[in-house]
């Protein structure tokens, strides 16, 4: 019995020269951090040697010639750990993923397919390099000694039964220990390999480390045994379907998007789970442009959106887990006709986050509400209607930015919490107090309207607006407001109510296209920064 | 005419972005005439205010927002004198009865304290906006109502404010309203919290450091637009063209208020003589007695000398003031503190005779009108220097009992934003991550010297921030705006201000943070400015040094030393000073007063005095130093810039080192008057002084003009006495210093082993690290004993070492050990000696697992219990076992393996350390080791590779070739330097120097500042016995793994 350990030193920065294979010959440098604020994260060995350190900036790691610097990228290190553990399913099914960079893969049985387990290593580390990662393999009886001797070793390591004491004896003692606590212990004690902590007396070191030391003295001495434990499938799951013909129209699509729902409901099922959120993607015939921006532009909470060529990809998220395979191709349907591929289908993955189902039962004493799968369809048949970032519940910002709220998803869970909590707010305190308690009902034009404005020493006294000429009777203002300087989306808006007479005290009566008051007070405001004026709206 | 009557500064703390200066010098350029400025309960920056319109002859009115018990504010301005003390006494007794930075004022308590305050109805913080919101109209008269019963009505102003907003303007209407139907007057206001408009953006972020937000995250907190800046009155009257009486109000209310700081009402307090005789009496007999004790009843000079100071203090009427100071320092004797005065106190035989100070300033010719004089018309200045800590706390409650809670008080020290505060914090209002603001603040430069480019545009270039970014760049403008500006109040480390009567009602008083202190709301400059008399009770560490040296060498050489009567030429101490070794002594200890001390070669206590004063920025830029030493060697005649100062620098060999001599220069050479000659030494003293002495040079060139002094001697001169901006001492200053310096020298050539002891026990302090000082008590033949649980002290302590002493280090040093876990193993040893470790634990359960292990790493533990070859990991392996207690079911194992640990049969499986891991573990846990130094272990392979020790230098000469290595102990850049560096290196052997240019600087900039070890190769210099390397090339040394540290950046 032999276990095999593929693991991928300077993982970082081989996950990013994997997609950039030319990066290998020379010094790199990954930076990660917020934008513009970047800072050094992982190096390979000519950097380090050209001078760079982990901690420096995007900035300072420009000064040095040479050296090419990209960004982290947490993807690609999952596609290369993703790769990995490919390459321990391609030989074997009992695959540990043990790290992001390392895994260990059971080679019992392999022997008549591959050969001797030095050739199955080798086999592993060529597959590995085929997947652009350059691997080191260690091979012993023992899962944690084949661990430990790819992680020590460079290239190949066969560590036979027997001689994992006296093999790994050399290797400094991080490789198995990682508690700083214990290793700052082993450091004053003068225990800096593995050969020196099996020296010592078991049962003394148990006595001033616990169970921790007598594990690391068996590590030490490569007797620790343990199973494998078999990496499992995550609680993504996904169902794909290639069309022989592409599909066009919703109805033929809807029949094969039931059946593909029909088979994740029924794994989902199995696992006594429901599904999350459900993620379409399908691939367009290639002739065609790629969907719309009107589509890209839908970004709402319920719904996220990526665009990418040739690709049309959807994420509809649930308000509570559900496996319901009919009432999912409901909302399906009313999101595909509500925003269509822009050419025929040429394939369908489905995938489907799982999540455990939802309680179905109340307390005794919380009011009724609608039940959720039916609201969730009521909101998805107006968002048909009126798009995506038009439905959910208002909600104003902390700001003095006029008119600025966002749409959030509508809960009537969250709603009747919110209304209990209602005065303990943070913005409480403001409104009691930054409110002008006006009786009068304010219409918001949105979006704003330009108007062009005619000003005398300082006050407006002419408004056009849309084609309507009309005297300023009253001016109330400015009232000026600005904020947001640090940001590029800075304001500075001079605000007036103007009482406006369109027409009546010039006999003029026909009829605004907007059914706008002819003589009112309208709200409108001067933006400093575009040099323009605009009306936000007029009071009923 | 519109005049503003309600601005805040920035001493509202966070809720105001200008300083008061920039409020007066704004508020003339819109051609105003007066402004009030209403802090949040206080006057902080009243002084400044003050100070900043006198001088552009504006009117400052004096006010402050009060706290109410609701939370709003009384927006209150002074009228007259009654009305400020009113105004100081409210804001005291609101203060000192909350916590520090809280505190409000009841309406039952301003009744009796109202008088002579006018009343604003305030702006959104009033107390009418308040009303209005709880309870509409009839709760707003009510209000209003309410304050002209507590005011009078005559002194209730309606106030009205416009900054462009709806609600404000509602707020307005109704208070109009309001007005009318009270038939009072309204009042136009601003509400200003920044001089100009640009600043709001640094009023919202010092909202979001008040509210504990960030300016993404702060919404409504935020200010709706930058309307609060100070108006130009066209804009105010223009704005408020509707209500012109409210514009006119300001002018006639302006008319009203006829209180300025002037007219403070400060009076110093009268020392209560016994017996009933007056003050001036009983100071005469008190000087009397002092001058026969310090001078003998013959010395007609000294006598002559006092009567015309007695007389001069009697015509001031000062006599109380120095009973006041007597009176602390015979406190102090008596209590056996070590007190001595310094500063220009020293110049005044009067002084001396109390016994105030130290230096016979008859015998050293100083000049008393330097000290006290008529026609400067200010208070003397008395500094007092104490050993720090404990003992000068005592003589501070002292003051505080004599003198009552309110006669009594700290000044403050007003903490502002620099650079590392300011990057910090506005960072955080612009939410950068606390690790890219660490780095920056690291970065921000604490070098003295400040090349070219050592801005802090380079900073965040080298934090890796680009400048070109929008957000960058506006991190980048307001750090540079929020420079300087108060951020909180500190308390001064000794200034004390005392008072005849009543002090809280000349200053408001607050709790310090530290229990039992009380501080005024001025720093100790302003309340110079405004008069108030102060006594610096100082704390210094090399007294407590003096002081604890004194008992040791008392109680263990049982031999008595008063410092009052120290051998005055002791041989041994000069020829130490001749040699530069000086490491330990006060004020002559650091690289360039050694590197100074061979050419200067000091013979007497003058020359001490001189060499005090020598090393200061002033005599540097000044270029007196190399002149003075060429003419102490008679390498170059001693000459006078002109023969008319010959009676002035006679006796610094025609060159000025001291304040004195300059005043007297400019008195001399350009025929300043007395008080034109205070004016350059206000300069000399104040911080920003380049504008002052730009002014005073002019006048100084248009004297000597006059006086036919011109070309290269008028430069010279004005060349020496304008360098003295940067600082320098004055000669009595010097010579009070001087005798500290010459008795630390005399009890570390005579007492090493307590002068030692004590200096480690009075750290952190001085120019070196402990373990430098241990290593050079080493060489200088001291044994010094390591930390042992068995033996050491808290403290570091004196061990019997056959005829001479030997020095236990103290528990003290160890890292990590908390004081009251040290103090009880002391204790417990005391009672019983400990048998192991397991006893040791049990014995003192308070002691961690990590202050165990500092022990065990450091071989504190190796004696314990007396087992033979105990090392210190078999220590560590014991403590791993003491710390992690066995349950009930295994403690019988537990003891019995305990026992045997007794016995001492056990050691463990562990290697002794190396002498490299012990050096390592040393300097982890103590900073400093008492083996040999790392180097020593290197010599051999050292003196292969042609490498010198510091002693190899002594003997070579000037210009060779030389690689040296060494621990850096001391890492320089002084600002007087051009850029220049100088590194200590230290080895087994002493300590070598080295200088760096600015090239090599630039060039090796990482190496020389991170790494601790250095291999520096250049050319000697040997100059006079002053001997250091030129370095040419710098690399790092890798000896050892142990973190030595050492004393960078002054």
């Amino acid at each position: 019995m032999a276990f095999a350990c593929i693991h991928v030193p300077d993982f970082l920065v081989q996950s990013v020269a994997r997609a950039e294979p030319a990066l290998r010959n020379g010094a790199l440098v990954l930076i990660s951090g917020t934008p513009p604020l970047w800072t050094v994260v992982a190096a390979n060995a000519a950097a380090f040697q050209a001078g760079i350190q982990l901690g420096m900036t995007k900035s300072q790691a420009e000064e040095f010639p040479g050296v090419e610097i990209r960004q982290r990228s947490e993807a690609q290190e999952k596609a290369t750990h993703a790769a990995l553990l490919d390459v321990g399913w391609s030989v074997s099914p009992r695959v540990e993923d043990t790290a992001p960079d390392t895994i260990v893969v059971d080679l019992e049985g392999l022997t008549s397919l591959f050969g001797a387990d030095e050739k199955i290593a080798q086999e592993l580390a060529q597959r590995a390099s085929r997947m652009g990662v350059i691997p080191r393999v260690g091979v012993a009886s023992n899962i944690e000694v084949a661990i430990h001797a790819a992680r020590g070793f460079p290239g190949i390591t066969m560590i036979p039964a027997g001689e994992e004491c006296e093999r790994l004896g050399g290797l400094p003692v991080h490789v198995i220990a990682t508690e700083t606590e214990v290793l700052e212990t082993l450091e004053r004690w003068g225990v800096d390999t593995l050969r020196a902590l099996a020296a010592l007396p078991v049962l003394q070191l148990s006595d001033r480390l616990g169970q921790e030391g007598v594990r690391l003295h068996k590590l030490a001495q490569g007797a620790f045994q343990r199973s494998l434990i078999l990496a499992l499938p995550n609680l993504h799951f996904e169902e794909e379907m290639e069309l022989e013909d592409s599909v066009e129209e919703l109805e033929p699509l809807s029949f094969l998007l039931g059946r593909l729902l029909d088979q994740l409901c029924a794994r989902l099922e199995a696992r006594a789970l429901a599904v999350r959120a459900v993620h379409i993607r399908f691939d367009l015939e290639p002739s065609f442009e790629p969907f719309s921006e009107n589509g890209a532009q839908a970004l709402t909470n319920g719904f996220r959106e990526k665009s990418a060529a040739k690709q049309y990809v959807k994420v509809l998220t649930l308000p509570v887990p559900m496996r319901d395979s009919k009432m999912l191709l409901k909302l399906l349907r009313l999101q595909l006709q509500a925003d269509s591929p822009a050419a025929p289908i040429q394939k369908i993955v489905l995938g489907a986050d799982a999540a455990p189902p939802r309680v179905a039962q109340n307390g005794l004493f919380v009011p009724c509400a609608p039940d959720p799968e039916n609201l969730e369809l009521t909101v998805a048949r107006l968002a048909k209607l009126v798009g995506d970032s038009n439905v959910g519940a208002p909600e104003l910002l902390d700001t003095h930015r006029s008119e600025n709220f966002r749409v959030r998803k509508f809960s009537a869970s969250k709603e009747r919490t919110r209304n209990r909590q209602k005065g303990e707010t943070r913005f409480g305190r403001e409104t009691r107090r930054g409110t002008h308690r006006s009786l009068a009902g304010f219409r918001t034009i949105r979006p704003a309207v330009a108007v062009t404005v005619e000003v005398r020493e300082e006050r407006p006294v002419r408004v056009c607006l849309q084609g309507m000429h009309g005297d300023v009777v009253v001016a109330s203002g400015p009232w000026r407001s600005s904020g947001d300087w640090w940001q590029e989306d800075a304001w500075n808006q001079d605000e007036w109510d103007l009482t406006v007479d369109f027409g009546v005290s010039h006999g003029q009566r026909e009829h605004p296209v907007n059914s706008w008051p002819q003589y009112g007070v309208y709200r409108v405001y001067y933006d400093a920064l575009r040099r323009s004026w605009f009306v936000r709206g007029f009071y009923d | 005419m519109y005049t503003e009557l309600h601005a805040r500064s920035a001493f509202s703390f966070l809720e105001g972005a200008s300083a008061p200066e920039e409020l007066a010098n704004v508020c003339a350029e819109r051609g105003m005439a007066a402004m009030a400025m209403l802090d949040r309960d206080g006057v902080y920056g009243a002084p400044r205010f003050y100070q900043a319109a006198k001088k552009i002859r504006m009117q400052a009115h004096i006010g402050a927002e009060v706290t109410s018990a609701f939370g709003w504010r009384y927006a209150l301005l002074v009228e007259s004198r009654e009305g400020y003390q009113n105004l100081c006494r409210a804001i005291t007794r609101m203060k000192l009865r909350a916590r520090k930075g809280e505190g409000h004022i009841e309406a039952e308590e301003l009744v009796e304290m109202s008088a002579g305050l006018v009343c604003l109805t305030g702006g959104e913080e009033g107390p009418l906006a308040d009303a209005l919101e709880k309870g509409g109209m009839a709760r707003g008269v009510e209000c209003v109502w309410q304050l002209c019963e507590l005011f009078g009505r005559e002194n209730v102003y309606v106030e009205l404010q416009r900054h462009y907003c709806r609600e404000e303007e509602a707020r307005n209407q109704a208070a109009v309203e309001i007005a009318r139907k009270l038939s009072l007057p309204l009042l136009a206001t601003n509400g200003v919290c920044h001089a100009l408009p640009h600043e709001r953006e640094l009023l919202d972020v010092f909202t979001c450091i008040r509210n504990h937000r960030n300016l993404a995250t702060a919404g409504r907190l935020l200010s709706r637009n930058p309307e609060r800046h100070l108006k130009s009155p066209a804009e105010m009257e223009h704005l408020f063209a509707d209500l012109p009486e409210a514009i006119a109000n300001t002018q006639s209310l302006s008319a009203r208020l006829q209180f300025t700081l002037r007219d403070l009402g400060y009076a110093f307090p009268k020392y209560p003589v016994p017996g009933g005789g007056t003050q001036m009496g009983f100071l005469r007999q008190r000087t009397h007695e002092g001058m026969i004790a310090r001078y003998g009843s013959g010395n007609e000079k000294a006598r002559l000398q006092i009567d015309r100071e007695l007389a001069l203090i009697e015509k001031l009427n000062l006599p109380g003031y120095f009973l006041i100071v007597w009176d602390i320092v015979r406190f102090c004797r008596e209590q056996n503190i070590l007190v001595q005065g310094r500063g220009s106190a020293a110049n005044s035989a009067v002084c001396y005779a109390l016994r105030i100070t130290a230096v016979d300033p008859v015998g050293m010719g100083l000049l008393f009108e330097r000290f006290l004089s008529e026609e400067r018309g200010e208070w003397p200045d008395i500094d007092l220097d104490l050993p720090s800590g404990d003992q000068r706390e005592r003589a501070i409650q002292y003051v505080y009992e004599r003198y009552g809670k309110l006669g009594a008080a700290m000044t403050a020290n007003v903490i502002t934003y620099r650079g590392r505060s300011a990057a910090r914090e506005i960072g955080k209002a612009l939410s950068f991550d606390p690790e890219t603001l660490g780095r920056l603040a690291s970065l921000v430069s604490a070098w003295e010297y400040k090349d070219a480019t050592d801005t802090l545009e380079r900073h965040f270039h080298d934090a890796g921030f680009d400048l070109k970014h929008p957000k960058i760049h506006k991190f980048f403008e307001l750090c540079v705006q929020v420079q300087d500006l108060p951020r909180h109040l500190g308390q001064h480390s000794g200034g004390l201000v005392v008072c005849q009567g009543q002090l809280d009602s000349v200053v408001p008083l607050e709790p310090a943070t530290m229990p039992g202190r009380v501080v005024v709301q001025w720093d100790k400059e302003d309340c110079a400015d405004m008069g108030i008399v102060k006594v610096d009770l100082l704390g210094l560490g090399m007294m407590a040094v003096l002081e604890d040296s004194l008992k040791i060498i008392r109680e263990q050489y049982e031999e008595e030393v008063d410092l009052g009567h120290l051998p005055a030429d002791d041989p041994v101490v000069y020829e130490t000073l001749r040699k530069a070794d000086t490491v330990g002594m006060f004020q002559i200890e650091s690289r360039a007063q050694m590197a100074c001390l061979p050419r200067l070669r000091p013979k007497c206590f003058y020359d001490i005095v001189v060499q005090v004063a020598i090393i200061r920025p002033g005599p540097i830029v000044g270029k007196m130093v190399h002149p003075y030493l060429k003419r102490r060697q008679g390498r170059e005649p001693a000459e006078c810039l002109h023969p008319s100062l010959e009676p002035v620098l006679a006796r610094t060999l025609g060159v000025p080192l001291f304040q004195e001599q300059l005043l007297r220069m400019a008195m001399i050479a350009a025929g300043f008057t007395g008080g034109q000659a205070e004016e350059l030494r206000r300069a000399f003293g104040f911080k920003r002084s380049e504008r002052l002495m730009k002014d005073v040079e002019v006048k100084l060139r248009d004297g000597m003009n006059r006086n036919g002094i011109t070309g290269e001697t008028q430069d010279t001169i004005v060349k020496s006495i304008t360098s003295f901006a940067l600082y320098g001492f004055p000669e009595s200053h010097a010579a009070s210093f001087a005798l500290i310096a010459y008795a630390s020298a005399y009890l570390k050539c005579h007492y090493l082993a307590a002068f030692t002891a004590a200096m480690l026990n009075n750290q952190p302090m001085g120019f070196y690290h402990p373990a430098t000082l241990v290593k050079d008590a080493q060489r200088h033949g001291l044994r010094v004993r390591p930390i042992d649980v068995t033996h050491s002290d808290w403290l570091c302590t004196l061990e019997k070492n056959g005829e001479t002493f030997a020095m236990r280090l103290g528990l003290r040093y160890v890292k990590g050990l908390r004081e009251e876990a040290g103090r009880e193993i002391v204790r417990q040893r005391e009672a019983r000696a400990f048998r192991s470790i397991d006893d040791l634990k049990l014995c003192v359960p308070a002691l961690q697992k990590s202050e165990l292990t500092a022990l065990a790493e450091i071989g504190a533990l190796n004696f314990v219990g007396h087992k033979a070859g105990f090392h210190r990991r078999d220590a560590l392996w014991q403590i791993e076992r003491v710390s992690r207690r066995a349950g009930p079911l295994l403690e019988v194992c537990e003891e019995a393996e305990g026992a045997e640990n007794v016995s001492g049969a056990s050691h463990s499986p562990l290697q002794p350390m190396t002498a490299e891991d012990r050096l390592v573990a040393d300097f982890r846990n103590t900073g400093m080791t008492v083996g040999p130094h790392p180097l020593s272990y290197h010599r051999q392979q050292l003196r292969r590779e042609g490498i010198l020790s510091a002693a190899d230098l002594q003997h070579l000469s000037d210009g060779v070739e030389v690689r040296v290595a060494g621990s850096v102990i001391a890492r320089q850049r002084p600002g007087t330097a051009k850029g220049f560096v100088f590194l200590s290196l230290e080895d087994e052997t002493g300590i070598s120097n080295a200088i760096i240019t600015p090239q090599l600087f630039q060039r090796d900039h990482v190496v020389i500042v991170h790494q601790q070890f250095l291999l520096i190769e250049g050319r000697l210099q040997n100059q006079d016995n002053v001997i250091s390397v030129k370095a040419e090339r710098i690399r790092p040394l890798f000896v050892t793994r142990a973190e030595t540290t050492s004393h960078d950046f002054h």
